[in-house]
C-alpha cells in the first residue's frame, strides 16, 4: 500500500486551476464542494471562485447554483473558466448549459483523471493558445502560480531575454487572456515537464548549460538577438560556482543527495550537484512520470515510499518539499518543489536561469555547511 | 469565495471529510483510509502538514487513499477499498478508520459493507461523503461519536475530567487545553483524556471513567448528551470564556466534582484583578473592533473586557482585533490584551 499512503502530489483539478489562475482577466470557478475549493485557494495567490455545492445541488442539478455564482463575477474579468471536480464530472452536468450569458470556458479536469501536470495540460488545451507570426519576441512557458519559484523564474527569464535584446511575448500561464492567441513563434521553458503553450519550444532555462544552449538556439530563431551577454554571464556564474564548490570540497566530502520534485527540475538539480560538487545521487523521486535519467530515478507520489527511500539511503542532503524535510529532518535540506511550508519566503526566488542556478548552489552549500557545523 | 452573500453558512464551512480527519488523525498510530481519488487525501495531508509545522509536531498522520481513478469511478471502487483496508491492517495499527468521499457516494459504493467484512483490527466506518454528508462540523461530530462509540465499559471508578472535541486545526489548541488544565488544577483535579487529541487508542477506556466531560463548545451538546446517556457522566457545555465566565466555570465544575470551589474562585478572581491592573495603561483608549464577528458570545466577551479595562468604544477609534476563536480562561485574556496593547500603543 506504500504507493498511496500520504499522497503528496496535487490532483488534476488543482493543476488545471493553477494553469488558469495566472491569467489575470480570466475568472476561475471551481465547480464542486468547498473541500475541493479550499486546497487550491491555499496554493494560489489570486482570487478564485467556487460553487461550494451541497447535497441537493448534486441530486437535483447544480446548474442553478453555477448560474448564481457566474452572475456574481465582477465585470473586470473578460472571460470565465469553470473547472469541474470529481462529482460534477461524474454527474455529467454541462456547465455550458447553465444559462450564463457570457463567454464560458469549460475545463473538464476532475481529480481522478491524474496528477497536477495532467490537469495543467488539460487546462492548456482548453485555453487553445495560438501563434501569431507577427508577434515579436519569445514566449515563456512552465510558469504557474502554484509553483513557489514562479515569480522568480519569470523575472529571471525576462532579465535574460533583455540581456539578449529580446522582448518577452506571452507568458504561459501568467498573462492576459487575449495574449494567449498572440503568442510568438518560439518559446523557452522554465519547466519542460509542464505542457507548453503555443510556439516552438527551442530550449529550457533549467541549468547553466541549458541556458547557454537555449540562447544560442534563440540567436538562430530570432535574428537580431545577441546571446553573447548571456553566454558571458553563464561563464562568470560557472566560475563562481566552481570556486565556491572547490572551497567546500577542500574541507568536506561531497554530500550524498536524494532529490524529489517534478522530473525536469529534479534532474537539473541532480546534474548541477553531480557536476560541480561531485555528489553521489542516491535517488530521484519524481512526482510525475520521469524522463530518461543517468541517475536512479522512479516516480514517487506517496510519502511512505519517500520515507522508505530516505530511511534506506540516509542522504546527507535532500532537495525536495517540506514533506521530505519533515520525515527526514537529520539531512540538510533545500526546497525545490511545493509545498514549502513552515518557512517564510517573501522574495521572488528563481530556480531557473543563471540566478536560479546560483541560488540553488548557494542554498545547497550553506545547508551542507550548516549541517556539518551542527555535527561538530 | 464568491462575492454574493450565500444562503447557508455550512456551504463555506469546509469538507465533511476534513472535519472527520481532524479527529481521526489524532489517534496515535491509526491509519485513516480515504475511499476516493488520491487528490482528496493529498488536499487534506497538505492541510495537516501545515498544521503540524505550526504546532511543532514532527510526524504526519497516516492517510491511505484507495486512489480511485477513472476506471474505478466507472466500475466501482469496493475492491480497491477492501485491498486498502487489508494493507492498512497489515501496518498493525490499533484501529483503521474508513472515510468516504463525494465521488464514491455518488457512484454508490457500499463503504459500510466493506468495513463490516470482519477484519483482524477494529475498522471504524465514518460516513463523510464530502458535501454529500454535510459540512466540516458534521464530519467532526460524526468522527467524535464514532470513536466514543468504540469505548467499552469503564475499567475503574471515575477520577478525572475528559476534554471533548478539541479543535485540532486551531493554532491555539494546546494553549486552550493547558489553561483548562490549570483551572481544573485549582480544583484539585486533572485531565484524564482528550477526546481526541494525541490519544492512544487504548486510553479510550478512560472515557467511561470520567467525573466530568468538558465540551469544547456548545455545538457538541449532542455528544455530551450521548455520553451522559451512556455513562451518566455530567458535562459542561464549553471551555471557560470571559472574566466572569471563567469564575462561573470554576464554580460549576467544582460543584459537579464535589469540590468546594470557593477558594479556587477567589484565587482566580484575584489573579484576574492583577491581570487587569497590569493593563491599566489602556484605560480611556478610544477603540473600535476590527475583523471577527461580534455576533453571539463575542459581543458579550468584548463588552465585558472593554468595561473592565475602561475602554471607550468609538467608531473613529483605534482598530483592535476581535478574537477568533474566543480566548479560553484568564490566560487567553492575558494574551489577547497584549495584542490589544500593541494595537493601541503600537
Amino acid at each position: 500500500m506504500g504507493d498511496c499512503v500520504n499522497p503528496v502530489w496535487p490532483c488534476a483539478m488543482a493543476g488545471a486551476v493553477s494553469c488558469l489562475s495566472g491569467i489575470e482577466d480570466l475568472a476561475v470557478v471551481i465547480h464542486g464542494s468547498s473541500g475541493c475549493y479550499y486546497y487550491p485557494a491555499t496554493l494560489m495567490p489570486g482570487e478564485l471562485f467556487g460553487t461550494f455545492l451541497q447535497e441537493p445541488e448534486v441530486i437535483f442539478g447544480g446548474g442553478e447554483r453555477l448560474a448564481e455564482v457566474l452572475s456574481s463575477i465582477p465585470p473586470r474579468y473578460r472571460k470565465v473558466a469553470v473547472v469541474t471536480t470529481c462529482v460534477t464530472a461524474v454527474t455529467g452536468e454541462d456547465p455550458a448549459e447553465s444559462g450564463y450569458g457570457g463567454d464560458l470556458l469549460v475545463v473538464d479536469s476532475p481529480g481522478f483523471c491524474g496528477g497536477m501536470e495532467e490537469g495543467y495540460r488539460i487546462a492548456m488545451e482548453a485555453l487553445a493558445p495560438a501563434v501569431d507570426p507577427e508577434t515579436p519576441g519569445v514566449n515563456l512557458d512552465g510558469i504557474h502560480p502554484a509553483d513557489p519559484f514562479s515569480r522568480g523564474n519569470q523575472r529571471e527569464a525576462e532579465r535574460l531575454l533583455a540581456l539578449a535584446g529580446v522582448s518577452p511575448a506571452t507568458v504561459f500561464s501568467t498573462t492576459r487572456y487575449e495574449l494567449l492567441r498572440k503568442a510568438a513563434p518560439v518559446s523557452l521553458s522554465v519547466n519542460p515537464d509542464l505542457a507548453g503553450g503555443a510556439g516552438r519550444r527551442i530550449g529550457s532555462l533549467l541549468g547553466l548549460r541549458d541556458v547557454g544552449a537555449s540562447f544560442q538556439a534563440l540567436a538562430k530563431a530570432c535574428p537580431g538577438s545577441d546571446p553573447d551577454p548571456v553566454l558571458r554571464e553563464v561563464e562568470r556564474a560557472e566560475d563562481r560556482i566552481i570556486h565556491a564548490a572547490d572551497k567546500y570540497l577542500r574541507r568536506y566530502d561531497p554530500p550524498s543527495v536524494a532529490l524529489f520534485g517534478m522530473s525536469a527540475p529534479a534532474m537539473y538539480a541532480a546534474e548541477m550537484l553531480a557536476t560541480y560538487l561531485d555528489c553521489g545521487i542516491a535517488a530521484i523521486g519524481s512526482r510525475n512520470d520521469p524522463g530518461p535519467s543517468r541517475f536512479p530515478t522512479a516516480k514517487m507520489t506517496s510519502l511512505e515510499e519517500i520515507r522508505v527511500v530516505l530511511d534506506r539511503e540516509q542522504p546527507d542532503l535532500i532537495l525536495g518539499s517540506s514533506y521530505e524535510r519533515m520525515v527526514h529532518p537529520q539531512s540538510a535540506f533545500v526546497g525545490i518543489t511545493l509545498p514549502l511550508r513552515g518557512k517564510i519566503q517573501l522574495r521572488a526566488r528563481p530556480l531557473a536561469g543563471i540566478e536560479g542556478a546560483l541560488d540553488l548552489m548557494e542554498q545547497v552549500l550553506n545547508a551542507c555547511m550548516d549541517r556539518e557545523r551542527r555535527r561538530g | 469565495m464568491t462575492l454574493k452573500p450565500l444562503p447557508s453558512g455550512s456551504r463555506l464551512e469546509g469538507c465533511t471529510l476534513t472535519g472527520a480527519l481532524s479527529v481521526t488523525t489524532q489517534v496515535r498510530d491509526a491509519v485513516t483510509v480515504i475511499h476516493g481519488p488520491a487528490g482528496c487525501a493529498q488536499h487534506n495531508l497538505s492541510l495537516f502538514h501545515a498544521t503540524c509545522l505550526e504546532n511543532d509536531t514532527v510526524s504526519l498522520p497516516r492517510l491511505a487513499s484507495t486512489d480511485l481513478d477513472e476506471t474505478g469511478v466507472i466500475f466501482g471502487g469496493e475492491g480497491a477499498l477492501e485491498e486498502a483496508i487489508r494493507d492498512a491492517a497489515a501496518l498493525d495499527p490499533p484501529v483503521v478508520f474508513v472515510l468516504s468521499t463525494c465521488v464514491v457516494e455518488t457512484i454508490g459504493d457500499d463503504t459500510g459493507a466493506v468495513c463490516g467484512l470482519g477484519w483482524d483490527v477494529p475498522v471504524v466506518h465514518i460516513p463523510t461523503a464530502g458535501f454529500l454528508g454535510g459540512a466540516f462540523r458534521d464530519g467532526f461530530h460524526r468522527a467524535l461519536q464514532a470513536i466514543a462509540g468504540c469505548a467499552g465499559e469503564p475499567e475503574r471508578a471515575p477520577e478525572g475530567v475528559v476534554l471533548v472535541g478539541d479543535k485540532n486545526l486551531e493554532y491555539e489548541v494546546d494553549a486552550h487545553a493547558d489553561e483548562v488544565g490549570r483551572l481544573l488544577g485549582l480544583l484539585g483535579t486533572t485531565v484524564d483524556l482528550r477526546l481526541v487529541r494525541e490519544m492512544d487508542w487504548e486510553d479510550l477506556s478512560l472515557l467511561g471513567g470520567s467525573r466530568l466531560n468538558l465540551l469544547r463548545d456548545p455545538d457538541l451538546a449532542p455528544v455530551g448528551e450521548w455520553l451522559h446517556s451512556r455513562y451518566h457522566t455530567p458535562y459542561l457545555p464549553s471551555y471557560p470564556v470571559g472574566l466572569a465566565g471563567t469564575l462561573l466555570f470554576l464554580a460549576r465544575a467544582g460543584r459537579i466534582l464535589g469540590v468546594d470551589p470557593d477558594r479556587a474562585v477567589r484565587a482566580e478572581g484575584e489573579a484576574q484583578q492583577e491581570l487587569l491592573s497590569g493593563f491599566s495603561d489602556l484605560a480611556g483608549a478610544r477603540v473600535r473592533w476590527r475583523g471577527g464577528d461580534t455576533a453571539g458570545g463575542a459581543a458579550s466577551f468584548v463588552q465585558e473586557l472593554a468595561a473592565a479595562l475602561d475602554l471607550c468604544l468609538d467608531p473613529e477609534g483605534i482598530p483592535v482585533p476581535l478574537p477568533d476563536p474566543l480566548p479560553v480562561g484568564t490566560a487567553g485574556i492575558r494574551r489577547l490584551l497584549h495584542r490589544w496593547r500593541r494595537a493601541i500603543h503600537g
